[in-house]
């Protein structure tokens, strides 16, 4: 915990893989401030709507609970690169350095294979939604494909994310758990 | 050998109407002795309530009890299961759940592997912060809240500005002034204790635009593969349950009466006239707005449902 | 299986995943989807990601990244500077008077920041420095404001409250209002402390050297005024009829930037985007547990352990405040090694059920709990602020930090105890303003 610092982000060496994932990632970063940036800006006009011009809100919350969502996903490869998800390591800081490293090669491949199930579940509830045409309920009914794409797309670069920091834990590129070694 | 067991979810409390209805069918199934159970999952504690459809649909989840509105994004025909003045009171919505109507509601039902065990209908009214909401005219310029899209467009013709907010946000909204007016159901409008907010309230009653069907599905898969006697149980559980469904809806529109009325609400009933005018701004929005979101068959629907006495 | 001992085994997979350094959320996740393999099959997984999106699907939840980017905004420019200074210019000749600008600074911070993190960074960066020059002990520098941080949950506006708000089906604008006077109690009992302390240790006359005049004074009032224009927006907004606390944010939101931008010329696009980065980071964060949650809490719910809990703590039968005593215990240890959104989430499902049996009030349980938070956050080994005074000080070592912020923990449990024998400290203001409980 006393080496735990949040400014630590991962490291790519001169990799080129895993310089790639993390450019990709950091893209993700921007898309999902701008999501975030432009859920703002409708929340205001809508409020300007209601109150200043006593008019009719109709696609505003829908729009802009989807862009949180969408940023909340496409964000996550993001702050992964930043060793930003918060975890709890007091069992890593008990260990040597060597059992240390597999304890982490264990929880990476664990969350590896959570996100590609979300990943591959994501994938297909986006297909059904595209499939049977689903509309949200409401009098905007925006097509549903278009929000739950978030799902395949955000998890899917969390995947690529956690593949790439895998791979700069076995080249020993970065630390197991970010923590100095003993 | 372990008996079946099926899970029912819902939005409800327990001491909702729509949970009594579901702990009847549980209660009278378990008395049956057909080696069959129904697990109640209440208040959202398993599915939310607009994520409850999906997993239905996909034999996730067994049964729920649902306004079929919910679903209309993936089944476009439900939209006419929440229409203004499609309904004109508790008895004829009862005619409407037994006619070629709800067997063409049936179909659409089976593409999505679900059936409808128990029928049902809850009806709802208007309140106002300033004034009274019966005629199209009163609505002129209020931000009002509508329950279902269909109400909305029919509010937004009548020139009513509309502003969508769950309906545990009414009673803040209110208060504070974001909301002028707002439709709901009956129930709601005890349970949220609007009848601090509003001045004036509209019931339904001899004439009411607002008729939601909510009924006790069950995937329908899952129903085919119980045996014989199980199947039996469930549908005769399930008619008790509809028996008492309709006299508890009546009840609720009286009890919600009579508690704003002792509130000190003013209370004022819809006429035949304006009961009229707002069916005919219906037509020319949220009628029309269904038949052109339908591939085909909007029309014929809609005139399935109006055919009906 | 008995779904106790399906409870307890489901508990000691979940402490041991959560401990094994795999990020909180994702944790969360691994171990739902072990259990419903387990008890529900394969199939169940196909049901995750809409789980997950529809426990996100709120309204409501807009304001967490908006209230971040508050705070965010306002901790990247002069403007959490200026606020210490001034309170530093009107403070000095209190004993001790530095530590009490910066709890008061960290409580008007908090005020326009709805994150702990946030408040704390804001603060800190200029508290934690200056303190430190002016001969405090570094225990008393970065305890204070570790503690101080906390702050930013408790005041309005705050996610945690939100969270809360969502969860329980408790309005956010009563639940805000309930954690006012709360947090203006904490602040109180913290510089209450500090001048004691100061004072006991013969540090006072030492310590508050510093001399200023009043025109130093004055002239500084104008550069607060930023902050009072933000806070009475935000206000004037939630309850002047305009929008709805939700909406609010983003208002709030907006003010922030357009004060950072056109006040205190946070012109460059860098600049900008450091502001965007740091809230991106921090949402995503929350939110990420948040869906996560919502699967955790499908899983317990699914194999019947939620409601099997509740049942048997009803009728456990025992008095109302040892219940209370021990869902404290509870909440305190869970929140030693969990962020709050997380506990608030994991445990509102089955606690709120005993809470409203035992005839306690959701809102003033909001603000309990909330208090239990704050402690959390500022003991290891998951407590954010801790993190974030690790980034503001690298050199401090933990050991001291804790040590510096044991005696405020000290005033939270003492403020804990005050709440249960004078409910209405968060009660009161609620029902002032927005009437009785609907
Ligand atoms: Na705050
Ligand atoms: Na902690």
């Amino acid at each position: 915990m006393a080496t735990h610092s949040l400014a630590a982000a991962a490291r790519t060496g001169d990799n080129a893989f895993l310089r790639a994932i993390a450019a990709l990632s950091t893209l993700a970063g921007w898309c999902s401030a701008a999501m975030v940036v432009a859920a703002v800006v409708i929340t205001c006009q809508m409020i300007f709507v209601r109150f200043v011009l006593n008019g009719s809100t109709v696609w505003q919350t829908e729009a802009v609970i989807y862009l949180v969502i969408g940023s909340t996903l496409i964000g996550l490869p993001y702050v992964q690169r930043l060793r930003g998800h918060v975890n709890v390591d007091l069992i890593p800081l008990s260990l040597r350095f060597g059992p240390r490293r597999v304890l982490c090669i264990a929880t990476l491949g664990l969350s590896i294979a959570i996100v590609a199930v979300m990943f591959w579940h994501g994938v297909e509830y986006w297909h059904i939604a595209w499939d049977r045409g689903w509309r949200s309920e409401s009098v905007w009914g925006v097509k549903l494909w278009i929000p739950y794409l978030a799902i395949p797309l955000g998890f899917g670069l969390l995947l690529l994310q956690l593949v790439a920091d895998m791979v700069a834990l076995l080249t020993g590129v970065d630390r197991p758990f970010n923590l100095e070694s003993d | 050998a372990g008996a079946t067991e099926l899970r029912l979810s819902h939005q409800w409390s327990d001491k909702d109407v729509r949970h009594q209805v579901a702990q009847i069918v549980a209660d009278e199934v378990a008395a049956a002795d057909v080696d069959l159970q129904i697990k109640i999952f209440p208040s959202e504690s398993l599915f939310k309530a607009r994520e409850q459809y999906k997993p239905l649909s996909r034999g996730q989840l067994d049964m729920t009890v649902l306004p079929l509105s919910y679903a209309g994004g993936q089944q476009p025909a439900y939209n006419l299961t929440l229409m203004p003045g499609l309904v004109k009171n508790h008895d004829h919505a009862a005619r409407l759940t037994s006619s070629p109507f709800m067997e063409a509601l049936d179909k659409y039902m089976a593409q999505d592997d679900v059936m409808a065990l128990v029928h049902g209908y809850l009806a709802g009214g208007f309140v106002g912060t300033e004034g009274c909401i019966t005629a199209p005219d009163d609505v002129q310029g209020l931000q009002t809240r509508a329950a279902g899209k269909a109400f909305e467009q029919m509010l937004a013709g009548a020139g009513a500005s509309i502003a969508s907010m769950a309906s545990s946000e009414i009673y803040n909204a209110m208060q504070t002034g974001v909301l002028d007016a707002a439709n709901t159901s009956s129930s709601s409008f005890v349970s949220y204790r609007i009848y601090e907010q509003a001045a004036c309230y509209t019931p339904p009653g001899d004439y009411a635009l607002w008729f939601m069907y909510q009924p006790l599905l069950v995937n329908r898969s899952t129903f085919e593969g119980l045996d014989e006697a199980q199947q039996q149980a469930l549908l005769d559980a399930s008619a008790k349950a509809q028996a008492f469904y309709l006299e508890e809806a009546k009840k609720e529109d009286a009890e919600s009466r009579r508690v704003f009325e002792e509130q000190g609400v003013e209370i004022r009933d819809m006429t035949a006239e304006e009961f009229e005018a707002w069916r005919k701004i219906a037509e020319a929005t949220s009628y029309k707005a269904f038949v052109e979101d339908m591939d085909d068959d909007g029309q014929s629907l809609l005139d399935m449902a109006l055919a009906v006495e | 299986m008995d779904p106790l001992l399906l409870a307890a085994i489901v508990a000691i997979a979940t402490i041991l995943v959560l401990f094994s350094g795999v990020s909180v959320a994702l944790g969360l996740l691994i171990v739902s989807a072990g259990f419903l393999i387990v008890f529900d099959g394969m199939r169940s997984l196909e049901l995750l990601p809409e789980i997950f999106f529809g426990k996100l699907d709120n309204f409501a939840l807009l304001s967490i990244p908006m209230f971040i980017i508050m705070g965010a905004a306002i901790a990247s420019t002069r403007a959490g500077a200026d606020l210490y200074e001034a309170l530093e210019r009107w403070l000095t000749r209190v004993p001790g008077g530095l530590v009490i600008s910066n709890l008061g600074a960290c409580a008007l911070f908090a005020a326009m920041s709805g994150s702990s993190p946030a408040t704390c960074a804001a603060i800190g960066k200029m508290g934690i420095p200056e303190m430190r020059k002016r001969g405090f002990p570094d225990g008393v520098a970065a305890g204070s404001i570790a503690a101080g941080g906390t702050l930013g949950i408790l005041i309005p506006p705050s996610v945690t409250m939100i969270v809360y708000g969502i969860a329980t089906e408790t309005s956010i604008g009563r639940l805000f209002l309930a954690g006012l006077m709360p947090g203006l109690m904490l602040v109180g009992l913290f510089m209450a402390w500090s001048i004691w302390s100061t004072w006991k240790t013969g540090d006072a006359t030492a310590l508050s050297a510093g001399r200023y005049s009043w025109r130093e004074r004055l002239e500084i009032l104008p550069r607060v005024l930023p902050f009072l224009a933000i806070i009475a927006g935000v206000l004037y907004a939630m309850y002047g009829g305009i929008a709805t606390p939700s909406e609010t944010a983003a208002v709030g939101a907006i003010l922030c930037l357009v004060i950072a931008i056109v006040i205190y010329s946070m012109w460059s696009p860098r600049a900008i985007w450091s502001v965007l980065r740091d809230s991106t980071k921090e949402s995503v964060m929350i939110l990420f547990i948040i869906g996560a949650a919502g699967v955790f809490s499908y899983m317990l719910s699914s194999l019947y352990i939620t409601q099997s809990i509740a049942e048997w703590i009803a009728q456990l039968d025992v008095n109302r405040w040892v219940l209370m005593g021990v869902i404290n215990v509870f909440l305190l240890v869970a929140g030693f090694f969990l962020p709050p959104v997380a506990v608030i989430l994991m445990a509102a499902p089955i606690l709120m059920p005993i809470i409203e049996t035992a005839g306690f009030d959701a809102v003033w349980f909001a603000v309990v709990l909330t208090i239990n938070m704050e402690i959390g956050l500022i003991s290891p080994p998951v407590g954010l602020n801790l993190y974030v005074i690790n980034g503001i000080a690298p050199d401090i070592k933990l050991k001291t930090i804790l040590m510096g912020s044991l005696p405020y923990v000290g005033c939270m449990v003492a403020g804990i105890v005050l709440l249960c024998l004078f409910p209405g400290i968060a009660t009161w203001l609620p029902d002032l303003v927005m009437g009785d409980m609907p």
